[in-house]
């Protein structure tokens, strides 16, 4: 039972061999599937083997599935664009400030000739299991610092030379995938706020399920939650727009080379769903208008 | 805060015409890295590399503490990276940078978290002692490729460094000197190295080992860690321009002959360096000659 990604030409292929019969196989699974019994808090590590025999994952999902995915945006009066985005617990607020005069203007790394993205990500004391004050340790300075690079080359800066464009990052709530999370409600904040951008910037995760090293048979799986990963090797991918084009590539753990094509494939199928359902949630806030 | 130099529009200009020529400001191929160069101290666990003129200088040192109650059977190993304002101006003490948090948080990630060195044989009495290991590194000189010369020189050190021999009896430990007994080198588990690429062309040309100049034309960076067994530490693309995925790939296998050579490079050092060390063998320290 073997499912394969493969990026041959420059496309993506998710080849899925065998195990049909037993398995009704959703290569695009409803987008909002909201039947699908939400992540439980479970005391046991995630043990790979029973996902083998079921092929479902501890929430039920198929290796291919989103969690649900929940975004609303313009939900903050106050601030120029602001966006609320859930994936599956992971809960992530976003607010935009600017174009506007920076606080130190002209200084602290800023081009004259184009606008500066300042991020700031704050952990809200309860999003996570431990109620634990995390003040900006290098995590999460990491983080930062991938949001305003990524934003930096896809946001049309040059038209607000001498400005600082500020996104503010509330985690409201943390089960997996936050650097996706973060991507995405950035993504929203920022059209909410009319800053003229090239693309949508969307990202999620991927991951290989075979945790030793040999065995030919890891299915990719896609979006994960917090006990995933813990337990895989996982990688954070965004890609621009409608394209195959990676922008942000995030693996923080140890896996082998020959792995990264499949999780990068499902990775890459899985911004292109998750690009229709934020072009969704903006078509639909737009409808207000019309 | 001072800020680093902002190259000049001509210099950009001309570094980006001659890539599309094909040819890099100081001639060397795409795929080539500067020459490298890595000398030991005459202490164990001080490496010294240079990577063209960018020099980075890394310090082991070893303490004996109480390792943290959550992890009873696991030594400490810390990476600190210090960032001289001689290396370039726009370094300023206590004000980490940008580039400080990211070079910080690739090696640890790249080496301490991958597990390239093996705590759990740091630990000395369970939930009472082990050893604290710490790498201080030190960026001397600044030109460009700070991390990959970082990665090499904190690996090299880690393979180089020898720390004491202790006896344990019960509850009591004693940390014997050099001379009593020799000194046991650290169970290092892999050798994570990393190679960063620089793209520009929108991601069409991927230069290996960019100079600083090289650094500030780019539009972007991938830095890839892995062994030289083909198992990959960390990828990290922060942003910048978006590039295809077949080219991410493609970068793996480069990086891997990348590695492959310069774990070759450090370990024929390291053999060098073992063999002056043991000059005249067994024999000379048998005999009651010495040097005076």
């Amino acid at each position: 039972m073997t499912t394969a990604g493969k990026i041959v030409n420059n496309e993506i292929h998710l080849q899925s061999i065998h195990h049909q019969q037993t398995q009704p196989h959703q290569l695009h699974p409803p987008e909002h599937s909201d039947g699908e019994p939400e992540t439980k808090k479970q005391e046991m590590p995630l043990d790979t083997s029973t996902y083998s025999l079921a092929l479902l994952r501890l929430d039920g999902r198929r290796w291919n599935e989103l969690r649900r995915i929940h975004a609303q945006i313009n939900t903050q009066a106050a601030a120029d664009g602001s966006s609320y985005l859930e994936m599956g617990n992971t809960k992530v607020l976003c607010t935009v400030t600017g174009p506007a005069e920076g606080r130190q203007a002209g200084q602290r790394g800023a081009k004259d000739n184009e606008a500066k993205v300042e991020v700031e990500i704050g952990f809200a004391g309860f999003s996570g299991l431990e109620r634990r004050k995390r003040k900006s340790d290098k995590r999460t300075l990491e983080m930062q610092h991938t949001l305003s690079t990524a934003y930096s080359s896809l946001l049309l800066t040059h038209l607000y030379p001498h400005s600082t464009i500020t996104l503010t990052l509330h985690i409201l709530s943390q089960d997996g995938s936050m650097l996706a999370a973060c991507i995405n409600a950035s993504t929203l904040a920022l059209i909410d706020a009319g800053i003229p951008m090239s693309d949508y910037l969307v990202a999620c995760t991927a991951a290989s399920s075979a945790t030793t090293s040999d065995s030919d048979n890891s299915d990719p799986l896609l979006d994960l939650n917090n006990l995933e990963e813990q337990e895989l090797p996982f990688l954070t991918v965004g890609t621009l727009g409608r394209s195959d084009k990676v922008s942000v590539l995030i693996c923080e753990s140890r896996v082998r080379m020959e792995r990264m094509e499949s999780m990068l494939a499902v990775g890459i199928d899985g911004c292109k769903r998750m690009r229709e359902i934020l072009d969704g949630v903006v078509k639909e806030y737009g409808k207000r208008f019309s | 805060m001072p800020r680093e130099v902002e190259i000049s529009i001509i210099e950009r200009e001309f570094i980006q015409n001659a890539l599309q020529e094909g040819i890099r400001r100081d001639g060397r191929e795409f795929d080539a890295f500067r020459p490298l160069e890595l000398n030991f101290g005459d202490e164990y666990g001080v490496a010294d590399v240079q990577l063209g003129k960018t020099r980075v200088i890394v310090r082991i040192s070893v303490d004996v503490v109480a390792p943290p109650p959550e992890r009873k059977f696991d030594g400490v190993f810390q990476i600190v990276t210090e960032f001289s304002p001689m290396a370039s101006p726009a370094f300023e003490v206590g004000r980490p940078t940008d580039a400080e948090v990211i070079l910080s948080r690739v090696l640890e990630k790249a080496i301490r978290r991958s597990n390239a060195l093996d705590t759990e044989s740091l630990c000395i009495i369970a939930g009472l002692k082990c050893f604290a290991l710490r790498a201080d590194v030190h960026i001397v000189d600044h030109d460009g490729g700070l991390i990959d010369a970082s990665c090499i020189a904190v690996m090299a050190a880690l393979q180089h460094f020898r720390r004491p021999d202790v006896i344990v009896e019960g509850e009591k430990a004693t940390v014997l000197s050099t001379r009593e007994r020799d000194p046991i080198p650290l169970s290092i588990l892999h050798q994570p190295l990393s190679v960063t690429f620089s793209y520009y062309e929108e991601g069409n040309l991927f230069l290996v080992d960019a100079d600083l100049a090289e650094e500030q034309v780019r539009q972007g960076e991938i830095i890839i860690t892995m062994n030289r067994h083909g198992e990959i530490c960390q990828v990290n693309k922060y942003g910048g321009a978006p590039v295809e995925p077949l080219d991410l790939l493609n970068l793996n296998n480069v990086a891997l002959q990348k590695v492959k050579d310069i774990s070759k490079f450090i370990q024929q050092k390291l053999d060098e360096d073992a063999k002056k060390r043991d000059a005249g063998g067994l024999m000379a320290e048998l005999s009651a000659e010495n040097a005076r």
